[in-house]
């Protein structure tokens, strides 16, 4: 006789979490994931929004001193034509980075926890574009004659140089943010029908009826919808490794010791995933809380982004360990230079807080204890935030603050408009996603429903291989 | 034009109602659920996607015409000599090649999805009329018929045989 359990003990350290707690039916799923869209309007959330707004006004202000006086209100000078806005451009195009990968390449790996948080990493991609992209154009000096980047017949005669990086990366992200649009669309639109069907008030019904342009849940349009939707996440998943690569290209094909190394695009998309899933985890674990969605973003979801943040931090670490080793290797004294003059020179304590940020805070993932920890997850998710931020403020700012002739060395200060913009663009990020929580559905749930339906299957499954086990 | 409708109490009622109908000769039949339904292409006999073909066609166009933009701007109509690399050079024009293909492919999927295989926007569809049809988006499964206005009570009557509730038809004069 044997004495196998027929199932394992709850508190089994090798089980994981589940990714949907209990099998809630699909009314009491569209109850509780429409909660926040159909409920009357917070005060905590007004209040937030309000405290958010003000920072965009202050955004504002900034914005005005830069385009009305010149971009003269920066720190920026020369040799440093690029500081706190290329940084933060490349951070946010980072940050957005962890949408596409958990809509796309995930859905492709076919992995079940991406399904109750891929709406909310893919608006959180949208925004951090939508602020990446208002940095190149602030900075281009003449900012109202942006439009010239693009290829058109004009008077000029001449036309935008395709062998330089800065035309690939217009191209690279206006495709970004287009396909972004439209995958996060395509999916909201059998949520946005149930928003209109489950809404109380005429408006709401007549606003998420225009908005889910009259979907009625066909089986003939289901069809197309999933062929669509795999295609684009098909597309999506080559298209998010060019766009950081791209971007890279504007700093290895320069000659900058510092930048100019062939590492560089893996390394960038490695970084840009990282810095991408901490804020996921920055976003993420405040609002499950708040709005009371634990039961369809467990704790599972949680470990497994943090076990993709230790995954990513390491190839980072290996990328800053390869650096090294190549400005060693390559025998240059100007490459060795600017890598010792970011240890030694005068803005060592921003590498310290890079190298601390990425490479040590993330060990603590290790620990199974850490990423089922949701406050000290969260405050290595805020680390990580900085730590990108230093890194791209480390490669663009510090390098271009030391090249090869000691006679045009000169250092780098921010400004307060330099931080404004900064600050402000957080603001304004957190300002549309603020927006994004209280009028769209947040948790995809007909996607939600359909995994339920999935996981059911793998419980009677379970149950009738048990119950044979049993038997025999 | 008259719709027959009714709710269903699973997936597996459903799709044998829609099977057991089109066997007796309805070819208009269509499913309305929260979720794509396994199985709903094989009762409903639906044809292969080409959706994918929609999305070749346009990768294809948007990638010759990003590299053919480049070659006619820089390498043809007003060549820049920077640093000295040929007016055509095929490397330095596969990124935007690629970004190209991906972004008409992309509009393509989307936009024809939306207005060519949905015929969206349409917010008066007949089965709207019917108040608990509000359900199909959360948790109902329905089944719907489109017949001649003679069929319409036959069909009804067969639909409640197959165990469907809230059985509705909706006539609709001209449309």
């Amino acid at each position: 006789m044997s004495t196998v359990p027929k199932t394992a003990p709850e508190q089994d350290p090798l089980v994981a979490a589940p990714v949907l707690v209990g099998r809630p039916d699909d009314r009491a799923l569209s109850e509780s994931l429409l909660r926040p869209v159909l409920e009357p309007t917070r005060k905590g959330w007004l209040a937030l929004l309000g405290l958010l707004g003000l920072g965009v006004a202050f955004w504002s202000v900034c914005l005005y001193e830069v385009l009305f006086k010149g971009i003269g209100v920066w720190g920026n000078n020369i040799p440093v034509a690029w500081a706190y806005d290329i940084t933060s451009f490349v951070w946010w195009i980072g940050i957005g980075h962890a949408g596409t990968l958990i809509s796309a390449i995930l859905l492709l790996f076919q992995q079940q926890w991406r399904t109750s948080i891929n709406r909310f990493a893919e608006a959180m991609t949208l925004f951090a574009v939508a602020m990446a992209g208002s940095y190149p154009i602030i900075h281009l000096g003449r900012p109202w004659l942006f439009w010239w980047l693009i290829p058109y017949p004009s008077v000029n005669r001449i036309w935008p140089n395709f062998k330089s990086a800065l035309p690939w990366d217009v191209f690279a992200i206006t495709t970004y943010a287009t396909t972004s649009l439209l995958f996060w669309y395509l999916g909201l639109i059998p949520d946005l029908a149930t928003a209109r069907d489950a809404a109380k008030s005429r408006a709401r019904r007549i606003a998420y009826g225009i908005m889910s342009f009259g979907w009625r849940g066909s089986a003939r349009h289901w069809q197309h919808w999933r062929i669509g939707y795999l295609l684009l996440a098909g597309l999506s998943t080559p298209l998010v490794l060019s766009v950081h690569t791209v971007v890279s290209f504007d700093f290895a094909i320069a000659q900058l010791p510092g930048w100019h190394t062939t590492i560089f695009p893996p390394y960038f998309v490695a970084g840009a995933i990282f810095s991408g899933f901490a804020m996921v985890l920055t976003l993420m674990i405040p609002a499950r809380k708040v709005f009371g969605f634990e039961h369809v973003v467990t704790e599972r979801h949680l470990e497994n982004m943090a076990k993709v943040m230790l995954a990513t931090g390491l190839m980072v670490a290996y990328g800053y360990a390869m650096e090294w080793f190549i400005a060693w290797y390559s025998g240059s004294p100007t490459e060795l230079f600017a890598f010792l003059n970011r240890v030694t020179g005068k803005y060592q304590m921003v590498y310290a807080l890079q190298i601390f940020g990425n490479v040590v805070a993330p060990q603590a993932l290790w620990f199974p204890r850490v990423r089922r920890n949701v406050l000290a997850l969260f405050l290595i998710a805020v680390l990580v935030n900085f730590g990108m931020w230093t890194e791209r403020f480390v490669i663009i700012a510090v390098s271009l603050t030391r090249d090869f002739l000691p006679s045009s060395w000169r250092d780098y200060a921010p400004t307060w408009v330099d931080w404004g913009t900064l600050l402000g663009s957080i603001c304004m990020f957190g300002f549309l996603f603020m927006l994004f929580l209280r009028f769209i559905p947040a948790i995809p749930m007909s996607e939600v429903k359909e995994l339920r339906r999935e996981l059911e299957h793998e419980d009677h499954h379970a149950a009738r291989a048990a119950a044979q086990g049993g038997e025999r | 034009m008259t719709y027959v409708l009714g709710q269903f109490p699973n997936d597996r009622a459903l799709l044998e109602a829609a099977r057991t109908l089109r066997a007796e000769g309805q070819k208009n039949l269509d499913l309305h659920t929260p979720y794509p339904i396994h199985g709903a292409e094989e009762a409903l006999g639906l044809k292969r996607s080409t959706v994918p073909i929609v999305a070749l066609i346009g990768g294809v166009t948007g990638a010759v015409l990003g590299y053919l933009l480049q070659w006619y701007t820089v390498g043809y109509d007003w060549p820049l000599n920077v640093g000295n690399r040929p007016p055509h050079s095929p490397p330095a024009f596969i990124p935007v090649t690629f970004e190209g293909g991906v972004l008409i492919a992309v509009l393509s999927i989307f936009l024809g999805l939306l207005f060519a295989y949905f015929g969206f926007p349409r917010v008066d569809h007949p089965v709207f009329e019917v108040e608990e049809f509000r359900s199909a988006s959360i948790d109902g499964l329905w089944l719907s018929a489109e017949v001649s206005k003679e069929e319409g009570a036959a069909v009804a009557a067969a639909l409640e045989r197959l165990g469907a509730a809230n059985v509705s038809v909706v006539d609709r004069e001209g449309t």
